[in-house]
């Protein structure tokens, strides 16, 4: 009559705490030595559902926490040998890869392309090295340079900016103090800023 | 010796990888340069791997199949890859930097030299906010400004002031809006901070308030 049922026992009976810390960094031992497939399983059997839930907490799909279990899993199974039990535990150093690697998934995700990646604020898996991503050069305003655009400005439309961004004034002080209509301050505001805009545009 | 530190709240957020990447990046530099904060990493990250680890999915047939892919796949090589130690140059002066920062040492757009014993060096992160190497020389000083938005600032080697207090290597200083600062130095040796800055300065004095228009332009 038992024959087909299942005996569940080893699943109920897991030890927990710094004995399967001790188990499983004796796998990784393995792992790393021997390439034992064994003992990685028993690593894989504890660890993928934990890192499923985390995954799931962390991903916006199923499917990319399942690539980020299979990522992390995988790592563990190729860089076992990059386990060191005495820095940590088991669970503490496949958590730190699982994030590593969700902040590089989520990376790639973003439209924009931030050239940071986990390795170099984590170093978890110190084998990495990133793309080289092309660095654009782009062009530095000084101090010094729009002093000199500054200079470069008509004489009314200097006197303007003067009055407004160094002496602090407002545009109406300004038009009483040279005596002319505020439309006047406003437009040769204006003028000036986009003059001087466009003279470090064609810096470039 | 350092006395100014990320805040807790700032550790496990970096832990966690939840920070915006320049400053996580700002903080591991600091973390590189800091003893006290490395060990409450550690601790940290125990501590979220004791809970992340915790909890496990219900079983899943598609286990089977990725546990069969992985043991497919050929152990990593296992070969060191040498470890060569980038410095930052300057004038004739060179800096090591913390392990965080070694790979932007040479992704520096060149050095721009700014009035007030000043030299700058953008670093492209592709961040928003913008990244800068800063070098004060003896005497040196920025104009007075304050922020639109938070900047975080790593002292990578001498010390300097801003007439709120002292800083020294190592120091994290975070300055936000509400505070209106002037950093000099006056160490014979000069101070070379890294920043990280999500909006643009706001000049409060003097001429470089000519620069308040065109601070977006600074910070493209
Ligand atoms: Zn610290």
């Amino acid at each position: 009559m038992l024959v087909g049922i299942q005996l569940e026992t080893r699943q109920t009976q897991r030890p927990s705490g710094p004995e399967i810390a001790n188990e499983m960094s004796t796998y990784l031992q393995t792992v790393a030595s021997e390439r034992c497939k064994a003992s990685f399983a028993e690593i894989f059997h504890y660890f993928a559902p934990r890192v499923r839930s985390y995954a799931l907490k962390q991903m916006k799909n199923e499917a990319q926490a399942m690539e980020l279990v299979q990522e992390t899993l995988a790592n563990v199974w190729q860089k076992a040998h990059l386990f060191n039990a005495e820095k940590g535990s088991p669970s503490t150093w496949i958590f730190t890869i699982a994030r590593n690697i969700r902040y590089d998934m989520l990376r790639k995700q973003q439209k924009r392309k931030e050239d940071i990646c986990s390795e170099d604020m984590w170093p978890v898996l110190c084998e990495q090295t990133a793309s080289d991503a092309e660095v654009s050069l782009d062009h530095q305003v000084t101090l010094e340079q729009v002093g000199q655009l500054f200079s470069g400005l008509p004489v009314k439309q200097k006197a303007v900016i003067e009055a407004i961004y160094v002496e602090g004034k407002s545009q109406q002080e300004v038009a009483d103090e040279l005596g002319i209509p505020l439309g006047t301050v406003k437009s040769r505001t204006r003028l000036a800023l986009q003059r001087l805009r466009e003279m470090l545009e064609k810096d470039d | 010796m350092i006395k100014l530190h990320p805040n807790s709240q700032q550790l496990s957020e970096f832990a966690q990888g939840q920070c915006d990447s320049g400053v996580a990046l700002i903080i591991a530099a600091h973390t590189d340069m800091c003893r006290q904060c490395k060990q409450k990493l550690t601790l940290i990250e125990a501590e979220l791997a004791r809970e992340a680890m915790a909890e496990k999915s219900s079983p899943d047939p598609a286990f089977d199949t990725m546990l069969a892919n992985i043991l497919q796949m050929p152990a990593a090589s296992g070969i060191e890859v040498s470890y060569k130690q980038k410095k930052l140059e300057l004038d004739g002066k060179e800096f090591v930097l913390p392990r965080s920062l070694q790979r932007y040492a040479d992704k520096i757009n060149g050095w721009s030299h700014l009035p007030g014993k000043l030299w700058q060096a953008r670093v492209d992160l592709g961040i928003d906010g913008r990244a800068d190497f800063t070098y004060m020389e003896k005497g040196g000083s920025v104009p007075e400004h304050t922020h639109r938005g938070t900047e975080l600032t790593l002292v990578l080697d001498g010390e300097f002031s801003d007439g709120i207090r002292n800083y020294d290597t190592g120091d994290f200083i975070e300055r936000s809006c509400d505070h209106v600062h002037t950093p000099h130095t006056e160490a014979d040796e000069g101070c070379l901070v890294f920043s990280i800055l999500d909006k643009p300065l706001h000049f409060t004095s003097g001429i470089a308030r000519l620069l308040n228009p065109f601070s977006q332009l600074f910070f493209k």
